[in-house]
């Protein structure tokens, strides 16, 4: 019974650590080149809206990283906790770090 | 009982990464590393976004050359693929396989390195220089940080395939190749915001 009960973890783990081969990171490879191409192209294009463009890329750029980041870095496996908490605090302390620093300097 | 020895024997056959006290431990502060970094890169972004607008006349959209940033781009997402695929030789343990993939990402790094020290050069010569405006200065703490950090990735790389080939995978030396190839990605990742940024923000004139 007791067994029974303490096994089943263990095939969860199984299953998630288990690699399924080299797929999702061919996708998130050929998704981020895709990605890297509309972000020149949407640059190179004289026609489009300044602000439009910046908004664009900056958004492709955090999709492209957070796949990266989940995938690559196997953040969407068991046991990140502490790896996203990190990652968090960092990324606030440097937006903190962006939005000083310019208005120090311009306002 | 059997659920201990299982767990045990699934993480050295599938993650020997952490099938000690020791590799967690590794990992985890890794990941903690990684948080610093990302705040040390942030104030360097913080400092790049502020001053580069006071360019003393050699503006960004002038001086960045799109072909060359877009091969540098496109050699540095390669080799993030061929650190993966290490990490996946290494999940199966495949020593070879694994060395084989870490050379390709070391060769392609040094690609990355090349084209920037010659892109660096470029710039200099069109009077873009670390001392000439605020723009210069920040331009080369930020990305020459960047590149700094793909120097000591390609060194640390190059000492883990020998050690690699000379003890192959076991629960000690497993950990290593593991964060090494997270650093590898955070040079990856740091990368899409510097070529966001700093080149096609600069070329959009934003």
């Amino acid at each position: 019974m007791n067994n029974h009960v303490e096994e089943k973890p263990v095939t969860n783990i199984k299953r998630r650590d288990n690699h399924e081969g080299p797929k999702y990171h061919f996708i998130t490879y050929a998704v981020s080149m895709v990605l890297t191409f509309l972000a020149f192209i949407a640059v190179l294009n004289e026609t489009l809206n300044k602000n439009f463009v910046v908004f664009l890329i900056l958004a492709m750029a955090v999709v492209q990283v957070v796949l990266q980041l989940a995938y690559w870095m196997h953040m969407k496996d068991r046991g990140h906790f502490y790896a996203i908490t990190g990652l968090i605090v960092g990324t606030f302390v440097m937006f903190t770090c962006v939005i000083m620093a310019v208005y120090w300097v311009w306002w | 009982m059997s659920h201990a020895s299982h767990e045990g024997e699934n993480k050295i056959m599938h993650q020997p990464e952490k099938a000690t006290l020791e590799g967690r431990n590794k990992v985890l502060g890794f990941w903690l590393f990684l948080g610093g970094e990302t705040v040390l890169f942030g104030t360097l972004f913080a400092t790049f976004i502020a001053l580069r607008g006071e360019s003393n006349g050699v503006l960004a959209k002038d001086l960045f050359d799109m072909t060359l940033v877009a091969i540098a781009t496109f050699i540095l997402l390669t080799s993030s693929l061929t650190s993966v695929l290490a990490t996946q030789a290494l999940h199966r343990g495949n020593a070879k396989q694994m060395i084989n993939w870490l050379i390709v990402t070391v060769i392609l790094g040094f690609s990355f390195l090349g084209l920037e020290i010659y892109e660096f050069y470029h710039y200099v010569h069109l009077g873009h220089t670390f001392s000439s405006s605020p723009f210069g200065s920040s331009f080369y703490a930020l990305v020459g940080f960047h590149g700094a950090h793909v120097a000591l990735g390609v060194a640390w790389i190059t000492i883990l395939i020998v050690q690699g080939m000379r003890k192959g995978i076991t629960t000690y030396t497993a950990p290593k190749f593991y964060v090494a190839g997270l650093y590898w990605h955070f040079i990856d990742v740091v990368w899409v915001f510097i070529f966001t940024v700093v080149y096609l923000m600069g070329e959009v004139g934003f």
